[in-house]
C-alpha cells in the first residue's frame, strides 16, 4: 500500500498488528450513518460529518472505526474467534484538532476466555504505544462496569432502580442525581384519581382495558409503539420504585465505592475489603476482576502502575466490563482507550452472542507525543 | 463610518408588533422607496439600515454575523447557532411572539411525566421494540442539549419534522415530539401532553446583537439598545 500521508510509524503499527495476529481489514470511508447513530446516540449528530445520498439515505464520513468493522464481521459471516486490525482516516467535529486524522486498533471478536482477552488488549495497546513512544512514561487507568453491576445487585435494590443506576454507569451527574433521588423519594404527582385508584386496588387489567379504550377512542392504537400493557405494566413499576428509600448506609457505601480510586495491584484486596466491611456478595464480577490482573501480571505487565477507578465507565449500552485509558504521565490527552463490547455485535444484527474487546489509538496525539518526548 | 444594519421580521404579527416597539422607542422607520421595500431607515439616526427578512433567515445571518441587529425569536437563535452566547447578546426580551419549546408525549401514558420517567422508557426502548425511542421536531440542537446535557438521556432517535410535528406520534412517524407550543391547544388536540420539567426554553421576540468587533465604540449600539430597553 502506498505510504504517503500515512503517519511516519505506520509500519511499525502494521507490524505490530502482524506480529499479534491481527488481520488487518479495510472498511468505506463513506458509512451509513444509522449504526453509529444508533448506538452512540444523537449527541454523535454534531461531531460527525453527514451527508446524503441521491436517494435521501443518511451517509456519513467514517467517525471510527469499531462499527464499521463489526458490520463488516457480520456482514462476510465468518466464524469467529477474530482478530481485526485497522489503521485509517477518521471525521469528525473537533473543536480542537484536525477534523480528520488517523486511528489504528484491534477490536477481538470471539474470544470466550474473557479475562485472557482483555488482559490482551491491555497488553496489546501497551505494547504497540511503547514500541512508538518509547521514551514516554505511559499511565493507564481501568474502570469495570461489571463490578459496579455487583454493587448495585448486592445492595439489594429493586430490578428498575438496578437498572438505572446501571445505565448512569460512566456519568457521574447522572449518576448523582439518581442517588439523590433514593435517598428523598419524592411521590409520584399528577396521576389521575381513578387510575391511582385502581392501581391502589391493584386492578391493572382494568386499567389495561382502560388505556385500550382510549387507545382506540384518540385512534393511536394503529400506530402506537408502547401497547397499554407496557404502559400499565411500567405505571405500576413507577410507582412501587418511588418508594423505594436507600438508607443512609447504603447510600454512603454506594458513594464511597464510587470513590474508591487505588493502584490495580491493590484493587482486588480493597473490593474484598469493601465487600466485607459492607456486608455484601460481588461474587463473579470480582473473580473475573482477580482472574483478568492474573492474566495481566502472568503477561509480565506491572499492575501496580496501573490505576483502579470504580467509577470508570462509559455510559452506552453496549459496553457491559472493562474499560481502560492510556495517557502521558502529566498529561489528559488519552493515547489509546479501549474497552469491552459483549452487546455490540447483537445490537449491530448479528444472530448470535459474540463477546468483544478492543481498543483504539490517537495517532495524532501519539504524534504529538513523539514529537515532545 | 460603518452602515449598521438591523433585521427585522418581513411579515405577519410579528413585524406590526416590533414596528410598535420601534416606534415606542422613538426609532421611526421609514422604507426606502415604496411601501412594500424590503429596505428601511432609521429617521435621526445616520448609516442606520433596515432590512426585512423572515424570521428564521434572520437568526441565519445573526449567527453568520452579517447583520449587526436582528429581532427574531428566541428559539431560532439558539436552534441556529453552537455556542450561541458568545455570539450573540440577547439585548431585550419584547413581550410578543411568546412560545414554549417543550417535549410532549402521548396523554396516554400515564407513566411518563417527568424527564426522569422518559429516560426509564428511552433505556428500555430498544429492547422492548428493537429500536430506539424517536422524536419529531425541527430543534435538533435544543433537543440534543436537553436530553443529553441536561438529562443524561443518550438513547434516543431524532427524526426530523419540518411541519405539523404534534401529528407524528399519532401518524406512527415518531414516538415523541419536541416542538414550540402558545397555548397548548393543538398539543391536546393530538392528544399530547407536556412532560412537567419538559420546558426547554421559554421563548418570545427578541432584540439580538451579533457580537461584532467596532460595536463597543461605536455610540449608535448602545443607543438603539437603550432606546428599545426604555421603550418595554
Amino acid at each position: 500500500m502506498p505510504m504517503i500521508d500515512m503517519p511516519e510509524f505506520a509500519g511499525d503499527l502494521l507490524a505490530e498488528f502482524a506480529e499479534r495476529d491481527a488481520e488487518r481489514v479495510n472498511t468505506p470511508v463513506i458509512q451509513p450513518a444509522e449504526p453509529f447513530l444508533d448506538m452512540a446516540g444523537e449527541d454523535l449528530r454534531r461531531r460527525i460529518f453527514l451527508t446524503e445520498s441521491e436517494t435521501g439515505e443518511s451517509l456519513c464520513l467514517r467517525p471510527e472505526f469499531t462499527i464499521p468493522v463489526c458490520l463488516r464481521h457480520i456482514a462476510s459471516a465468518t466464524g469467529t474467534p477474530r482478530r481485526y486490525a485497522y489503521l485509517g482516516e477518521v471525521f469528525r467535529q473537533r473543536r480542537d484538532g484536525s477534523n480528520e486524522f488517523y486511528q489504528a486498533g484491534i477490536e477481538d471478536l470471539g474470544d470466550k476466555a474473557t479475562a485472557a482477552a482483555d488482559a490482551r488488549a491491555i497488553g496489546d495497546a501497551l505494547g504497540i504505544l511503547k514500541r512508538v513512544l518509547p521514551k514516554v512514561d505511559l499511565r493507564l487507568t481501568l474502570g469495570d462496569q461489571a463490578v459496579f453491576e455487583a454493587v448495585v445487585k448486592a445492595l439489594g435494590l429493586p430490578h428498575g432502580w438496578q437498572r438505572r443506576l446501571i445505565h448512569a454507569f460512566g456519568d457521574m451527574a447522572h449518576l448523582e442525581a439518581l442517588l439523590e433521588r433514593l435517598a428523598r423519594p419524592q411521590p409520584v404527582a399528577g396521576l389521575d384519581p381513578d387510575i391511582s385508584a385502581m392501581m391502589a386496588a391493584g386492578d391493572e387489567a382494568g386499567l389495561v382495558e382502560r388505556l385500550d379504550r382510549t387507545m382506540q377512542e384518540t385512534g393511536y392504537s394503529t400506530n402506537a409503539s408502547r401497547s397499554p400493557a407496557e404502559i400499565a405494566k411500567r405505571l405500576k413499576e413507577k410507582l412501587e420504585l418511588s418508594q423505594t428509600r436507600l438508607d443512609g448506609t447504603a447510600l454512603l457505601l454506594l458513594r464511597e465505592f464510587l470513590t474508591l480510586q487505588l493502584p490495580l495491584s491493590d484493587a482486588p484486596a480493597a473490593l474484598a475489603g469493601f465487600a466485607d466491611a459492607a456486608g455484601l456478595k460481588l461474587g463473579d464480577a470480582v473473580s473475573l476482576f482477580s482472574a483478568r490482573l492474573q492474566s495481566l501480571a502472568d503477561a509480565g505487565a506491572d499492575i501496580s502502575a496501573m490505576t483502579y477507578r470504580a467509577a470508570f465507565g462509559r455510559p452506552l449500552d453496549y459496553y457491559t466490563g472493562l474499560v481502560f485509558e492510556v495517557t502521558a504521565a502529566g498529561s489528559t490527552a488519552v493515547l489509546a482507550g479501549g474497552g469491552r463490547f459483549d452487546r455490540l455485535m447483537t445490537l449491530l444484527g448479528a444472530r448470535e452472542h459474540i463477546p468483544a474487546v478492543g481498543f483504539s489509538l490517537w495517532i495524532d496525539r501519539i504524534e504529538a507525543a513523539r514529537a515532545r518526548q | 463610518m460603518n452602515a449598521i444594519t438591523i433585521a427585522l421580521p418581513s411579515k405577519g404579527r410579528i413585524k406590526e408588533e416590533t414596528a410598535a416597539v420601534f416606534e415606542r422607542a422613538g426609532l421611526s422607520i421609514s422604507a426606502v422607496g415604496n411601501d412594500r421595500s424590503y429596505r428601511g431607515r432609521i429617521a435621526g439616526i445616520e448609516g442606520v439600515e433596515i432590512a426585512y427578512l423572515s424570521a428564521s433567515e434572520i437568526a441565519r445571518e445573526l449567527a453568520a454575523g452579517a447583520v449587526d441587529f436582528g429581532v427574531t425569536g428566541e428559539d431560532l437563535v439558539r436552534e441556529g447557532m453552537p455556542g450561541v452566547d458568545a455570539k450573540v447578546e440577547f439585548c431585550a426580551r419584547l413581550g410578543f411572539g411568546h412560545a414554549d419549546v417543550v417535549v410532549a408525549v402521548p396523554e396516554i401514558w400515564l407513566d411518563v411525566e417527568t424527564m426522569a420517567d422518559l429516560g426509564d422508557v428511552a433505556a428500555d426502548f430498544r429492547a422492548r421494540h428493537g429500536r430506539r425511542l424517536q422524536i419529531a421536531t425541527k430543534y435538533w440542537r435544543l433537543t440534543q442539549q436537553f436530553f443529553s446535557a441536561k438529562h443524561g438521556i443518550q438513547l434516543y432517535r431524532i427524526v426530523e419534522s419540518l411541519g405539523a410535528t404534534e401529528g407524528a406520534p399519532a401518524a406512527g412517524q415518531a414516538d415523541i415530539i419536541v416542538d414550540i407550543t402558545s397555548t397548548g391547544s393543538t398539543l391536546r388536540a393530538n392528544h399530547l401532553k407536556v412532560l412537567s420539567d419538559g420546558v426547554i426554553l421559554k421563548s418570545e421576540a427578541c432584540l439580538v446583537r451579533a457580537r461584532k468587533p467596532g460595536h463597543d465604540e461605536d455610540g449608535r449600539i448602545s443607543q438603539i439598545i437603550e432606546a428599545v430597553r426604555a421603550s418595554l
